[in-house]
């Protein structure tokens, strides 16, 4: 799977002004998991892209966007 | 002495699972490495000696495929364990393992075409097989575990 998913994961951990790691705690998975999110690399499933947006306070469709 | 630093589980399984990508990287080039030194298969007579490298393949190999199967840190705790083995690590050992099947899969062919010129054994086909998708898949787990962790 190489679909592009744009995501505004950064910006918002950044709103919150919380770490990666905190982030990964917050939502229970690791550092790496949030890093490969947040850089494009891995394309998170459904479950993880409800729990990072329910942990960010905001929702999928705003933290996630497919490419125009 | 100075105070034990209390670490969060995530810094835990981070810690754990750089190491694990270097220890896979590094068990995966000393089995290949011994193959290579001590060629179980293709040289020498078939006695004792010859018949112990061959277990030594053998465990070698099966520890490799447990340590690929389970992802390794059997005796961390369960959360840290869960950490360690999250979505992105079971992705990257989906895709290690198809990568180890597409190795396993051009390995036999090629055995298959080498057997219409030269004699090639069952166990020769086992060992080469095996040896070859076992040892891919566990380099490229390590490698896409490493690339992971590099642009944190």
């Amino acid at each position: 799977m190489h679909e592009r998913l744009n995501n505004r994961l950064r910006e918002e951990r950044a709103r919150l002004n919380l770490t990666q790691a905190d982030l990964a705690t917050l939502v229970g998975v690791s550092r790496k998991t949030i890093n490969t999110v947040e850089n494009g690399v891995f394309i998170p499933s459904t479950v993880l892209a409800l729990r990072l947006a329910r942990a960010l306070g905001t929702s999928v469709e705003s933290l996630f966007q497919l490419p125009e | 002495m100075p105070a034990m630093q209390s670490k969060t589980p995530v810094e835990i399984a981070d810690r754990v699972s750089r190491r694990r990508a270097g220890g896979v990287a590094a068990a995966t080039a000393v089995f290949l490495l011994v193959q290579v030194v001590a060629h179980p298969f293709f040289v020498g007579a078939p006695d004792t000696a010859h018949r112990a490298k061959l277990d030594m393949w053998a465990i070698n190999a099966g520890v490799l495929l447990l340590l690929l199967a389970t992802g390794g840190g059997l005796l961390l705790n369960r959360q840290v364990r869960v950490l360690v083995n999250d979505e992105v690590s079971r992705s990257h050992y989906r895709t290690a393992v198809g990568v180890g099947y597409w190795v396993a899969m051009v390995t036999a062919m090629g055995l298959y075409v080498l057997s219409g010129f030269k004699s090639v054994t069952g166990r020769e086909a086992v060992y080469l097989i095996v040896t070859s998708s076992v040892a891919v898949a566990l380099l490229a787990f390590s490698y896409l575990e490493y690339r992971a962790h590099r642009s944190a």
